[in-house]
């Protein structure tokens, strides 16, 4: 078990560094969807009573949409011959699944937060229960993070890819971007949040079991 | 050398689908017309139908990817993919007679309410299970991997379906299987409704059966290319004829 958790986390490690030599998801996916909460209001309009009641869902779409880019780019990098000498190195597949996915989870961490800002700068968003909102932006993260990295396993750098993990991660990550929403609304309400903090949670296993399951099947596959 | 393929022309399945279609329309024409929503009810008979198969055909992908993961037998994914892409399209029909029936019912031709959302979500999850398709060429990758998202994507339907009962939603709550009995009171409109549901059914079983025939047929002559003779590189190029032309012009 030891062994898995010190290739996850190498594959982690690896995957970061080269977000750092890179600066993708920090010099084009971040300020990407910062443009993105630009441009909504000069299309609807810029009502200030209108931006600060649209302001906290749109920034979960914005999270939600550009944040499956951070997935799309460990499909992108995934070529076959790094797939063939991860095996030959002797890699387990679920380590490999995990330390990925702890990857993209920390990078989508980072997204939330730039954009975050972005979003309560833009569209003056309350800042109610920072504790919970704390763990919501870290159950979105790692819901999506996992959601991503197995939509990208599953697509595998296909003929496509970059159009395709987005197909698949979006329509699936509904009950993130409902739990997400509903959660803040809550928060602003004064209202008990804890059954769409399970959900998110139940989201989060139930993709990470699939995840891990499907792990050593889809490395087979290639 | 050529590639020859068997093909089973069966026709039986066109000649059950057609049958239980005409039945069905029969019914739905001389059932009485409804008392507040009047012969826009008719829309119901087809509708109803389609987005019960949708419900059907996903379930069968289901089961499909169950099965090719447990035995890894082709036959199992070629029942997968089809009942997928009949799926879709019947999915895509109940959304659109829904967004037709909802024009003069509701006054727009869509409503924020939740079946609905769930609906359109639930077809572009299987619209991206065909694309991953589509995208993978290898036939055991292919297989391998739309299997995983067949499982995965199967957690819409008790949300699609429950959707009226869990939220408080403009669309309404199940009409014939409930706790308390059907709430259609016409026995003539009950009968069309169930006709339609067994004739479309029927129909979705024609469709899967031909659409499978032709999966393995596609899949019969692809194995049979990979093992044609290819001509070898250079062969198409020959060396230029310089022997003189009839009558002396070179």
């Amino acid at each position: 078990m030891s062994g898995i958790r010190r290739q996850a986390l190498a594959v982690a490690r690896r995957d970061l560094a080269r977000e750092r030599r890179r600066g993708e998801v920090l010099w084009v996916t971040i300020p990407f969807g910062v443009i993105a909460l630009l441009l909504v209001p000069l299309a609807i309009g810029t009502d200030q009573a209108t931006l600060h009641r649209v302001g906290p869902g749109l920034y979960w779409v914005v999270v939600l949409l550009f944040g499956v880019l951070v997935g799309v780019r460990g499909a992108a990098d995934e070529t076959g011959p790094q797939r063939d000498a991860a095996a030959l190195l002797g890699l387990d597949p679920v380590a490999v699944f995990a330390g990925r996915t702890i990857a993209t989870s920390s990078l989508l961490v980072l997204f939330e937060i730039v954009v975050g800002v972005a979003a309560v700068a833009f569209y003056d968003i309350d800042l109610i229960g920072v504790g919970w909102l704390v763990v919501v932006v870290l159950l979105v993260a790692a819901g999506l993070g996992t959601l991503a990295t197995l939509a990208s396993s599953i697509v595998a750098a296909g003929a496509g890819a970059a159009a395709l993990v987005p197909l698949l991660v979006a329509p699936l990550a509904i009950p993130l971007l409902l739990g997400a929403t509903q959660s803040l609304d809550g928060l602003r309400q004064g209202r008990s949040i804890l059954s769409w903090i399970l959900l998110m949670i139940v989201v989060v296993l139930v993709l990470g079991i699939v995840g891990v399951v499907s792990s050593g099947p889809l490395q087979e596959s290639r | 050398m050529t590639a020859q393929v068997e093909i089973r022309d069966r026709r039986w399945p066109w000649y059950a689908a057609v049958s239980a279609i005409v039945v069905a329309l029969t019914l739905s024409m001389i059932s009485p017309a409804d008392a507040v929503q009047g012969d826009l009810i008719r829309i119901m008979y087809i509708h109803v139908p389609a987005a019960w198969l949708a419900y059907l055909a996903f379930t069968v992908t289901l089961a499909g990817s169950i099965g090719y993961l447990a035995t890894k037998r082709m036959v199992f994914d070629r029942l997968a993919a089809s009942s997928a892409e009949v799926g879709v399209y019947f999915t895509g029909l109940a959304i659109l007679l829904g967004m037709i029936w909802g024009k003069p019912t509701w006054g727009v031709w869509w409503t924020w309410d939740a079946r609905l959302t769930l609906t359109a979500i639930m077809f572009f999850v299987y619209v991206g299970y065909l694309a991953l398709r589509r995208a993978t060429l290898d036939p055991d990758a292919r297989a391998k991997r739309s299997a995983i998202l067949g499982v995965l994507a199967i957690v819409q339907i008790p949300i699609v379906h429950f959707s009226v009962v869990w939220w408080r939603t403009l669309h309404q709550p199940p009409s014939i299987i409930r706790p308390d009995g059907p709430a259609i009171q016409d026995p003539l409109m009950v009968v069309a409704l169930v006709a339609g549901v067994v004739a479309f059914t029927v129909v979705y079983a024609a469709l899967v059966t031909k659409r499978m025939e032709l999966a393995r047929i596609e899949d019969a002559v692809v194995a049979r290319e990979a093992t044609l003779e290819r001509p070898v590189a250079g062969e198409a190029v020959v060396a230029p004829d310089l022997s003189p032309e009839p009558g002396g012009a070179r």
